[in-house]
């Protein structure tokens, strides 16, 4: 009986050395067993994982080193496989597992997504074969039907969406896929394009079927060179099968498929933006009308969707609208990827029914908090979402449902925080990016947002007066309002939401010149408990400005004039003595 | 072409489909503003000020630039939220502008005189121009030209080069020179007789010079004056070794003959009745100064050969013989305490001014503390009296040693008694110079309000007190303060009153938007490069010997050639496009306010390589407007976006100079910048 034994090579399992096993594997493996590649599977909190199949049994194991993988070998030799490390056996795992739901990354962690045949094996290429069948009209109904919307974040019915290309004048159509993933904290696409490129090439070459598009681009940011890398093999080899060029599968339909790697700007990921840098111009957004189904590349009638989006398209051509849309919360239909992280047991990547909530997400899937410390409030949708208290935690995953918190469903950023984070500083964080990351077209993106962010400096540094405050919430609600692009529209979004459920913090730096997380050096004190202190010494020595002095077995002092505020003492201390006041 | 029907501010508009907001507001009136929407380019939206409110939809703002009308269109163009929306983006506008509108000489102006204007109109020897130029904002060159504090020079940006213009001296020189080739102001005629009269009370700076705007304006003027003579405390607070007798003859006197009455040594309360002006005149001024003295507090303040500093100013003034016997002590540290010394030598006296703090606290002027201690005063710093007493045959002073301690509202280091250090003198006389107060009593039968310190309480911007066509300005609104100031003020409440007898509604004198790139020790070096140093005029003065004895004017003034040659030392600070700039424009229809926000602005920088063109990027509002002008007129990529979020700029490309591309000085991006930010040279 063959032993196939396959490594889990998606970015994240490399990063967490999965490339050394794999290495070790192929040097010491004899042709009997079958070594194998494959991506991440989502149980990124368990990298890296391999997976043994011998005599039809598949065994999974996780957190393999080399010395693992040595034992692994032995075990395949020897027919005893190892009993430690196997995730499956595991509940934390299950549990992970249990509630997901994949459609969109069906194939993620199960193929080699560097050979065409895997995908084929499992059914890859139907999707296309069956379109074919249909006429364009029918697939878009199709998917009007499924009710799939687009995963990039606004929510705009894809059927609805290919229809305005179809219907569009023009001989010349475009047809791109954004994969310019760029919220801090999300990797959703990625992992579908390292995991399974080939869903989303013939996601695109259905919807190229379906609305005349005879051209079109994948627009990937640079920083993903493994993506990248294997959305060319898989172009490349769609091609060879006549996938993808001239008169596909005889059909007489012509698709090109091009790559196009941004180059950095986070602002690429907006529509028009992304189309300007398409077409070689500085990435800056354009006023909406018009809309690109009516000039979009070169002036030419153009739809743009997420990879997430695409890459559900085959499934739902395959296995029909109702094995989608049997997934649903309202107006939402399917399922939905997340970056599940922060303080959190378990994270990683999960793909959830539409109606799930929240706490679900976080409590079930996630483990609850890492830290022991009771959980805060999740930051979902990225920079250009916003935070939901814990107390919101019952929010059913659905467009209208998490919209109504304020936050938005964006692409798929989950961040977790416990009551460690401070709200201000998390409000910061993100419109510090969002500030860098503006085009500089717009007055209110350009200054508006720098000047939001020099509020909440201010404030973090106890600077702040109520005045600022004010002065921000009615910049807030401008910038939001009078901005060109999602950019600048989105960009208060971390301020407004912290402000509507955390305002006291605000006004606890502002007024008390306090931050209750204890998060902005300049408003905290690390100071240690003088009846705590064992005198161990070990904070003294983890201090690296010499801010704490003290004689063995004698309660030790911090100079709170030299201390910076890092906190190393308190990770060091094994008495709880020492306390951020 | 079909049409389409909206509804812009509620009004009805029916337009051709196709048009934006923008032109259809325009249509109707609106004057919706807009910076990045240049004629001969395709809309942008980059600026965001003429962003406009469609009713449905997200509750966004829109651009009218680029959005076109469609059909049941609810629009808001202006009022309300947009207005709000459109101020907050031109404060974050100005809020990153790095240039001055004005030159900080006349923004620190208090009569916002253009003084880069006459320097240049003296430089090419047109003085006479230069005298109508002055006279835009007062009719008195001569006197403050002679006795100004020059508040101007303080912040003159040719500092940072060497030393300051001779901005103050320089008004002289032009009034004297009108004098010389004219026989004395030219005034340009009055507007026809409205029918209007208006009644002020005092013929001092503020009075005279809203006598003369007002009688410009053809209103019928009647000055109410308790003195003998007018120029207020121009000629009863000041010798006339600083500001002759002749000067003030002249510039008080022309006013006079545009048609302006002076009812002289005729005091309101006493002669008159000020309710009784208010049956027969149109409108009221309140111009009365600053006219009571501050007490010492000491014990024997009483007492016979003690007087006030404007006291014995007054009496010399009026030609009255005053004996101060051989040793004077002067309290006080302003600029009447300085006088009141250098009046007390030419008087016979020795001079000796007690000052409770040091020199660098001291109010005067450096210059004029200088000329008194050239003169012969001497000067006790850190000493207080405590009480005089009279004494057979002079007076005795007790005084005692002060030194610093915290420092107080003021922001000055107070003054604490050094216990112990008392000390006595004798002397023949005591000049207190402590400071005037506003006398208001008189006043009451108007029943106007007044402030706690018995200052009459008016309007700020428009000078109006709490009752409609009453109007104060000067040193009985501000209290004491400066001549030039109360000069200001005198126009200020002239353009109210006029205001007021149009009918119109009162808002005094508009104020532009003014941006500056900030205070002169903090100005960026940058703007300095290059600059050749070149000496300050000085002023030629009269013999020491003259000086001590007479009181004739000490300072002789400028000869033509030296004084054209000092104006060219100006460095024309302020903005090129001061007149006709969009974004001060906007700002001072908006009231924006530049220092709304704290916090990183863009610097100074220039591109001065092009011999057609000079780029100041920190004028630039990166509207784009320059990078498109070149781009879509002439197909060039000149000029290009350069950078990310709040960085972004507007340049040539790869750090080029703007003379190493191709461009041929077109100026179409010069026509396209609503800034000064690109000017062409020429």
């Amino acid at each position: 009986m063959n032993t196939d034994i396959i490594v889990g090579l998606g970015s994240c399992g490399i990063a967490s050395g999965a490339q050394e096993v794999y290495d070790y594997f192929e040097k010491n493996l004899d042709t009997s067993i079958a070594l194998k590649k494959t991506s991440c599977i989502g149980i990124c909190f368990q990298e890296p994982i391999v997976e043994v199949v011998a005599g039809g049994v598949k065994t999974v194991f996780g957190k393999v080193d080399v010395a693992f993988a040595e034992k692994i070998l032995d075990g395949v030799k020897s027919g005893k496989l190892p009993e430690a490390n196997r995730i499956f056996e595991d509940e934390g795992t299950n549990s992970f597992v249990g509630p997901q739901v994949k459609i969109a990354l069906k194939n993620c962690g199960k193929i080699d997504p560097e050979n065409i045949e895997d995908y084929i094996a499992t059914g890859g290429y139907e999707g296309i074969r069956k379109a074919l069948t249909m006429t364009g009209d029918q697939v878009i109904d199709l998917l009007k039907e499924s009710g799939l919307k687009g995963r990039g974040g606004a929510g705009f019915l894809t059927g609805q969406k290919w229809a305005f290309l179809k219907g569009a004048k023009g001989d010349k159509k475009y047809l791109v896929c954004n994969a310019d993933e760029g919220d801090p904290g999300a990797f959703m696409d990625r992992a579908i394009l390292e995991g399974d490129p080939h869903s989303v090439v013939e996601g695109m070459l259905i919807g190229a079927w379906a609305t005349g598009a005879d051209e079109g681009y994948i627009y990937c940011r640079a920083e993903y060179p493994l993506a990248l890398k294997r959305l060319k093999i898989a172009i490349a080899e769609a091609e060879k099968r006549n996938l993808l060029g001239k008169n596909i599968l005889g059909s007489g339909k012509n698709f090109v498929l091009h790559v196009k790697e941004g180059a950095g700007a986070f602002v690429c990921g907006e529509e028009t933006a992304l189309i300007a840098s398409i077409e070689g111009k500085r990435g800056m957004p354009h006023l909406r009308p018009p809309f690109p189904a009516e000039s979009g590349v070169n002036s030419k009638p153009t739809n743009i969707n997420n990879v997430e989006t695409y890459a559900n398209v085959p499934r739902i051509l395959v296995s029909g609208a109702a094995s989608f849309n049997k997934y649903s919360y309202g107006q939402s239909f399917g399922t939905k990827v997340f970056a599940l992280a922060g303080k959190v047991k378990r994270v990683g990547l999960v793909e959830v029914p539409m109606g799930l909530t929240i706490r679900e997400i976080v409590e079930k899937i996630g483990g609850g908090s890492s830290t022991g410390l009771p959980l805060k409030a999740v930051q979902m949708g990225g920079p250009a979402g916003g935070c939901i208290p814990e107390s919101l935690f019952d929010t059913p995953i659905d467009y209208a449902s998490i919209g109504a918190t304020g936050a938005i469903m964006g692409s798929g950023g989950m961040i977790v925080m416990d009551s460690s984070s401070c709200m201000v500083d998390v409000a910061k964080y993100f419109l510090q990016f969002t500030q860098a990351e503006s085009c500089g077209k717009c007055t209110f993106c350009r200054i508006g947002t720098k000047r939001m962010m020099e509020i909440l400096e201010r404030i973090t540094q106890g600077q702040g007066t109520m005045e600022d405050l004010a002065l921000l919430e009615e910049l807030a609600d401008v910038v939001g309002k009078s901005s060109l692009c999602g950019l600048g529209q989105l960009a208060p979004n971390p301020v407004k939401t912290t402000l509507r459920y955390f305002k006291d913090e605000y006004i606890a730096h502002i007024k008390d010149k306090k931050c209750p997380a204890g998060v902005c050096k300049s408003l905290i004190t690390i100071d240690i408990e003088k009846d705590k202190c064992k005198g161990c010494t070990a904070c003294s020595k983890a201090c690296p400005v010499q801010a704490i002095t003290g004689s063995v077995k004698k309660p030790h002092v911090i100079d709170p004039a030299k201390c910076v505020r890092c906190k190393m003492c308190i990770e060091k201390c094994k008495f709880g003595a020492i306390r951020v006041i | 072409m079909n049409n389409v029907n909206l509804k812009i501010n509620g009004i009805d508009v029916t337009v051709p489909e196709g048009t934006t907001i923008l032109d259809a507001a325009r249509r109707l009136g609106f004057d919706i503003p807009t910076l990045c929407n240049a004629q001969g380019l395709q809309p942008f939206t980059s600026c965001f000020v003429c962003a406009v409110k469609v009713e449905g939809g997200k509750g966004n703002f829109v651009p009218s630039c680029a959005t076109k009308v469609r059909e049941g269109m609810v629009v808001t163009v202006e009022g309300g939220e947009v207005d709000k929306a459109r101020k907050m983006c031109i404060n974050l506008l100005v809020s990153d502008h790095c240039g001055d509108c004005m030159p900080p000489c006349q923004s620190e102006c208090p009569a916002n005189i253009p003084i880069k204007d006459f320097m240049a109109l003296v430089a090419e020897g047109r003085e006479l121009e230069a005298a109508d130029k002055i006279r835009e904002k007062t009719p008195f060159a001569g006197c403050l030209g002679r006795i100004c504090p020059r508040p101007c020079e303080s912040q003159c940006r040719r500092t940072r080069v060497e030393e300051p213009m001779s901005i103050c001296y320089m008004k002289r020189y032009i009034a004297d020179t009108e004098k010389k080739e004219k026989g004395g102001p030219h005034f340009p005629s009055p507007a026809p007789d409205t029918g209007k009269k208006v009644a002020i009370i005092g013929a001092g700076p503020a009075g005279m010079a809203a006598a003369y705007y007002l009688a410009l304006a053809g209103h019928k003027v009647t000055v109410f004056e308790s003195h003998a003579k007018s120029g207020g405390m121009l000629r009863y607070g000041i010798p006339y070794y600083r500001l002759p007798d002749s000067v003030l003859m002249d510039e008080f006197g022309a006013i006079e003959k545009l048609g302006v009455e002076v009812k002289y040594n005729t005091a309101i309360g006493k002669d008159i009745k000020a309710k009784e002006l208010e049956k027969d005149f149109d409108a009221l001024l309140i111009a009365t100064g600053a006219q009571g003295s501050s007490s010492m507090r000491i014990e024997g303040e009483k007492n016979p050969g003690i007087y006030a500093g404007i006291e014995v100013l007054g009496k010399v003034a009026e030609g009255e013989k005053v004996d101060l016997g051989t040793k004077t002590f002067i309290v006080g540290g302003g600029n009447t305490a300085i006088d009141a010394a250098r009046t007390a030598v030419r008087l016979g006296s020795k001079a000796i001014i007690l000052y409770r703090r040091t020199r660098s606290e001291m109010p005067a002027s450096d210059f004029e503390i200088d000329e008194a201690l050239a003169e012969g005063v001497e000067i006790q710093y850190l000493t207080a009296p405590l009480a005089a007493e009279k004494t057979d045959d002079c007076l005795a002073l007790k005084c005692i040693r002060m030194q610093l301690g915290e420092p107080d509202a003021s922001g000055r280091r107070s003054p604490v008694p050094v216990e112990g250090s008392e000390f006595t003198e004798k002397c023949t006389s005591i000049i207190a110079a402590i400071g005037q107060r506003v006398i208001s009593d008189y006043l009451a039968d108007l029943g106007i309000e007044l402030t706690k310190k018995g200052t009459v309480a008016a309007d700020a911007r428009t000078l109006m007190t709490s009752r409609p066509g009453i109007f104060a300005a000067g040193d009985c609104q501000t209290g004491a303060d400066i001549a030039v100031r109360a000069a200001a003020a005198g126009r200020k409440a002239a353009y109210s009153i006029n205001q007021y007898l149009s009918g119109e509604e009162v808002t005094g004198e508009p104020v532009l938007f003014n941006s500056s790139m900030g205070p002169l020790n903090e100005v960026p070096e940058e703007l300095f490069e290059g600059k050749e140093k070149a000496e300050r005029i000085t002023m030629p003065v009269i013999d020491m010997d003259k000086r001590r004895t007479s009181f004739q004017e000490i300072e002789t003034g400028f000869t033509p050639e030296k004084a054209r040659k000092e104006a060219m030392r100006c460095l024309k600070c302020g903005c090129e496009k001061e007149k006709d700039c969009k974004l001060r424009e906007y700002a001072t229809r908006y009231g924006a306010d530049a220092n709304l926000f704290k916090g990183e602005r863009r610097g100074y920088d220039r591109d001065d390589s092009h011999d057609d063109i000079r780029i100041e990027t920190g004028k630039c509002i990166s509207c784009g407007s320059c990078v498109r002008a070149c781009a879509e007129i002439k197909g060039l990529t000149i000029l290009s976006f350069d950078g990310r979020g709040f960085k972004t700029r507007m340049h040539a490309p790869f750090g080029h100079s703007l003379v190493d591309t191709k461009c041929d000085g077109c100026g179409e991006c010069v026509r396209v910048c609503p800034t000064g930010a690109i000017m062409g040279k020429k």
